[in-house]
């Protein structure tokens, strides 16, 4: 089965998820753009679709991109759970945030994170970077079970 | 034969009297002199003899010390026990201060009890064995004590919460910064002709002044981590951070030519990327006030010294730049504080002070000698080894 490429964003700011999302129109990405508002609501999701694989609503993402301060359930804890779970942790994860703390970077690779990315301060940058997430994660690299189309 | 033996006998006792009542005297003279509470007791605790100032101490009288026993002297709730620490004394009389990591305390005439030190002498006179006491009142210099610990507490938690403000401070003062600039960047690309000319102007003025408000909290977080973060002392060579901060700073030195010479640097005991910054910032100064006419030169050479009898590293970081006004010198390591208008050198006035608090970090110091027009030389004293004390900041969490 070959299907569109599915981008994931939890990120709590709706002005980021915007901004985001036309970054990512602007650097020709054709796929499905999914948010979830906090940490809690993206396992939910990956739950739910890795439960029910053919739900057309809730498909399963190539790469998510993970903001750290979330409420509730924030970008740590949401990292942890997805990273002991067996069916979800070959998922990409780059984190996207506005910290640029040691501590912050330190503690999420060590979770497991393939990239840690401080948010771009300019729309510019913005959409240069989009360009970069989509050429890497979603055409470069080979993942197991990789059956999507750019 | 026996009148001899008998005259000698009568002379060496009138020296011993003799002796005696000398070493009586000044004995006197110095219990009654001294700045200290005395207090001389028998075996059994009856007191014999006090001085002066026992008496302004405890509040009792000298005739009514002589009815006292030391133990009078103790709070009631210490009284228990001690006379066998009394008779334990006796049994080894050697002299000793009392109570041994013990916080003491005295008990006055009125009832009311203060912290005492006190040392033990045994007295062995013909009569028997007695002791004195030796009391200072340590009220003061508790209080002291308790003040300056009190305050150390106060000090060192309003710097935790200063380095955490600052911190959540700028982090947060980022975001809807950054946002504006979004904005801004978006309206102008999405609404060109609807602006015009002067309205793109006037938003590419408020798209330029938000991005300087971003260097400016950066700069600012930067400087709050500086204490927040210890990556810890290592013994390195300077030459590491040094190539570091000009590796960073490559296109800076093509863009203005700049001709860069490397002398010396030894071996100190440092935080790496600390000292990193440390340069970076220097040497970024010393070519960001170059002289139009001149091809910047930077100079960066150490050398090993001394300084107080403690083995020193000292780094100097010349420049041929337009140098400043000595009178502005320590202006120029305080935060936000610039000696010429943001037209003429961008910054944020942030850099200096950085490198003061890097270098205070490492019990060092760091200084400037400059004339206008004739450049400036930064020079920057670390010692050799770091104490281990120095280590004190707390990490982030």
């Amino acid at each position: 089965m070959i299907r569109e490429c599915i981008l994931m964003m939890a990120d709590d700011d709706a002005d980021d998820r915007e901004f985001v999302r036309e970054a990512f129109d602007k650097s020709g990405f054709r796929g499905e753009f999914h948010y979830a508002e906090d940490g809690g609501a993206l396992v939910d999701y990956l739950e739910k679709a890795k439960a029910s694989p053919r739900d057309r609503d809730c498909p399963m993402p190539d790469l998510i991109l993970l903001d750290l301060n979330m409420p509730r359930v924030d970008g740590h804890e949401a990292l942890r759970r997805i990273k002991s779970d067996e069916g979800l942790r070959g998922i990409p994860i780059v984190v996207l945030t506005t910290s640029d703390s040691e501590a912050d970077i330190q503690k999420t690779y060590d979770q497991g994170v393939n990239s840690f990315i401080s948010k771009p301060v300019g729309f510019a940058e913005l959409v240069e970077m989009a360009g970069s997430l989509k050429k890497y994660w979603l055409e470069l690299v080979k993942l197991p079970n990789d059956t999507t189309i750019s | 034969m026996e009148d001899t033996e008998q005259l000698q006998a009568q002379v060496r006792e009138l020296e011993a009297r003799l002796a005696e009542r000398v070493d009586a005297d000044s004995f006197r003279r110095v219990v009654e002199s001294a700045p200290y509470g005395m207090v001389v007791s028998d075996a059994a605790g009856h007191i014999v003899l006090v001085n002066p100032k026992a008496v302004e101490m405890f509040g009792h009288s000298a005739g009514e010390f002589l009815e006292l026993r030391i133990e009078d002297l103790v709070p009631p709730r210490f009284r228990p026990g001690h006379d066998g620490l009394r008779r334990g004394f006796h049994g080894h009389p050697e002299p000793r201060s009392m109570g041994a990591g013990r916080d003491l305390f005295a008990y006055r005439r009125d009832g009311t009890e203060f912290p005492v030190e006190i040392a033990l002498t045994p007295l062995n006179l013909s009569s028997g064995p007695l002791v004195l006491s030796s009391i200072i009142d340590i009220t003061r210099r508790k209080r002291d004590e308790e003040e300056l610990v009190r305050y150390a507490r106060k000090l060192e938690r309003s710097n935790a919460e200063l380095e955490s403000f600052a911190s959540i401070a700028s982090h947060d003062l980022q975001e809807p910064l950054r946002k504006i600039r979004m904005m801004g960047e978006r309206l102008a690309a999405l609404c060109e002709e609807e602006l015009g000319e002067q309205g793109l102007d006037y938003l590419g003025r408020m798209i330029r002044a938000s991005g300087n408000m971003h260097r400016l909290i950066r700069d600012l977080l930067a400087f709050s981590r500086v204490g927040m973060r210890p990556e810890g002392f290592q013994k390195l060579s300077l030459a590491g951070p040094v190539q570091d901060a000009l590796s960073t700073l490559e296109l800076l030195i093509e863009d203005n030519r700049a001709e860069i010479v490397l002398g010396d640097l030894p071996v100190a005991e440092v935080d790496e990327s600390q000292m990193r910054q440390l340069f970076q910032n220097l040497i970024g100064n010393a070519l960001k006030f170059r002289r139009e006419s001149e091809t910047p030169r930077v100079e960066i050479h150490g050398t090993i010294d001394e300084f107080e009898g403690i083995p020193i590293v000292r780094v100097e970081v010349r420049d041929n730049g337009i140098g400043f006004d000595e009178q502005y010198h320590d202006r120029i390591f305080q935060l936000f504080q610039r000696l010429h208008g943001k037209a003429e050198f961008g910054g944020t006035g942030i850099g200096l002070a950085i490198c003061k608090k890097i270098i205070e970090r490492h019990d060092g110091r760091i200084y400037a000698r400059s004339r206008p027009g004739e450049g400036a030389t930064f020079i920057v004293e670390l010692p050799l080894h770091q104490k281990p004390s120095a280590e004190k900041t707390p990490r982030e969490p």
